[in-house]
């Protein structure tokens, strides 16, 4: 037994670390090309080095104002998100299965849908001033249709099959719905709601540009009118690696809730 | 006989207003009885199937169960699909006990005997071991015995089955067929028995399982004849090797052979 576990172990090892080793090696080169950039414009203000804005980050993080300003737009994208999940999915569902509810939803959907969130900033500032609900509503509304749309092409594409199954066994259409539609529905959904969140990302820096007296967009435009470009960078990149480990942290969460549905499976 | 199980009288199917699926088709199911109904591709084997599970109704004609219209789905009717129709989502566990759970089908049952059902299903269809896995973890033929025990645990009166062994090797499939003679009820006398209709294209599996084989003709999908089988019970291997099983086979090969050929020319 143990000798099998290390093997395996051994096996893993070097696959693993040889990953990391292409990353490390992709980020080195992308890290150096920027470096040699920076070398050649003459003007700091539009490109600082890789390790002024390092320093920038370790300044940043040691004075505390960028985990504060994270946590404050990571908190502002959860709210929205679970908003958006709480009323699109369920809405998603009836329009994926309901003709009635289809054909009450297509049009306002559809044309409210190309309208990009940050539209909605001018009007937004009327009616919701400066403070925490303006980037709420923003960032809500750019979560809100990849995942009504994303749920209600899941809730559509359901195998009629699998329903036919439930329906021979007796099941109402409500036990149908929650039995059959939402779980054959969820790899869908749970691929809407990245797109949502990837999107919502992108909004969050329009909506506390302007909207919001904190959180990582507003640092942004506040050291850019410091004329302090690595700072600005700083905050770039963070919301890149944010994006990025909010995005690994839901395709985990695929992974732990619908593992008949991975890649690799053969249906 | 007493009064029919089922009853078809002139049923029609016509699919798109113009394509006839199924053409006046009259039919008697008795109670307990093993019915198998087999003909070339494209005789409506399905379509009936489908119209007495109540997944789709009919065009025209009546359908009866017990002396009422069938106007839809009931668990009183289990149905196995012949591409099996497994929830991806459960493990072979959770699709066994699925109408257990949700359906009517396990009112009345405690949570005990409940899980003493699904296990002594999942036993029965040969699956012990693999209750965690998913369908798609599962050979074709493991997922076809997983859709068997999801429709045996939910013990219905009659048994809708679409080609369910289509999928399996020769051993495994002479293994299932004695198996789903004894779940029948085989060696009980005949008022214990379910009843199945059973839809096959392999007349030997048919002469096999069946009381009575329906012969469909194809395009449109009428019913050609009715063949009584008489061979007694019950049936095993002797069967198979016996002189009137060969006999019966041919006749109702005789009785499609024209048209089998025609379909697979085309």
């Amino acid at each position: 037994m143990s000798v099998v576990s290390s093997t395996n172990a051994k096996a893993a090892g070097p696959t693993r670390l040889g990953g990391v080793l292409v990353y490390l090696r992709t980020m080195a080169l992308f890290v150096l090309a920027w470096y040699a950039g920076s070398l050649l414009v003459p003007s700091k203000l539009l490109l600082p080095s890789p390790l002024a804005v390092a320093a920038a980050l370790r300044d940043t993080a040691l004075n505390g104002e960028l985990f504060g300003n994270a946590l404050i737009s990571l908190a502002r994208l959860s709210a929205s998100m679970l908003a958006a999940v709480v009323i699109a999915v369920p809405l998603g569902l009836l329009m994926g299965r309901s003709r009635l509810w289809n054909d009450l939803l297509e049009l306002p959907v559809e044309m409210l849908r190309p309208i990009a969130g940050i539209a909605w900033i001018p009007l937004a500032l009327y009616l919701f001033g400066i403070g925490h609900r303006l980037p709420l509503f923003i960032m809500f509304y750019t979560a809100f249709f990849p995942l009504l749309v994303g749920t209600a092409a899941g809730a559509a594409a359901v195998d009629r099959r699998l329903i036919a199954a439930a329906r021979t066994m007796g099941l109402s259409r409500s036990t149908i719905m929650r039995r059959v539609i939402v779980p054959a529905a969820l790899p869908a959904i749970l691929v809407s709601a990245r797109l949502a969140v990837a999107a919502s990302w992108t909004a969050v820096v329009a909506a506390e540009l302007v909207g919001a007296p904190n959180g990582l967009g507003y640092a942004i435009e506040y050291y850019r009118s410091m004329l302090s470009t690595p700072t600005v960078m700083a905050f770039i990149v963070t919301i890149g690696l944010l994006g990025f480990l909010t995005d690994k942290g839901l395709r985990q969460l695929s992974r732990v809730l619908t593992p008949w549905a991975q890649t690799g499976a053969a249906q | 006989m007493s009064t029919p199980k089922i009853r078809l009288d002139a049923v029609s199917k016509f699919f798109g207003g113009s394509v006839v699926a199924v053409e006046k088709l009259s039919l008697d199911i008795r109670d307990g009885e093993f019915l198998a109904i087999v003909g070339p591709s494209g005789c409506g084997k399905t379509t009936v199937l489908n119209m007495l599970a109540g997944l789709e109704p009919a065009t025209s004609g009546t359908m009866m169960l017990n002396g009422k219209p069938i106007e839809g789905p009931g668990a009183e009717r289990g149905v196995m699909f012949q591409d099996y129709a497994l929830f991806p989502w459960r493990t072979v566990r959770g699709n066994v006990e699925f109408g257990l759970v949700y359906g009517p089908a396990g009112q009345g049952l405690s949570p005990a005997e409940r899980t003493e059902r699904v296990e002594r299903t999942i036993e029965m269809v040969g699956l012990t071991g693999s209750q965690e896995k998913y369908p798609h973890q599962l050979s074709g033929g493991m997922r076809q015995r997983v859709a068997l025990a999801r429709l045996m645990a939910n013990e219905p009166e009659i048994l809708l089955m679409d080609e369910p062994l289509a999928a399996l090797d020769a051993q495994t499939r002479v293994i299932l067929q004695d198996e789903l003679l004894r779940i029948w009820g085989q060696d009980r006398p005949a008022p214990e028995r379910r009843t199945v209709v059973f839809i096959t294209h392999a007349i030997d599996e048919a002469v096999f399982l069946a009381d009575r084989v329906a012969v469909l003709s194809s395009h449109p999908g009428r019913l050609k004849q009715i063949v009584d089988i008489n061979l007694p019970r019950p049936r095993g291997d002797a069967t198979r090797r016996s002189g009137e099983f060969a006999r019966l086979c041919q006749s109702i090969w005789e009785l499609i052979r024209e048209e089998a050929y025609r379909a697979t020319m085309n």
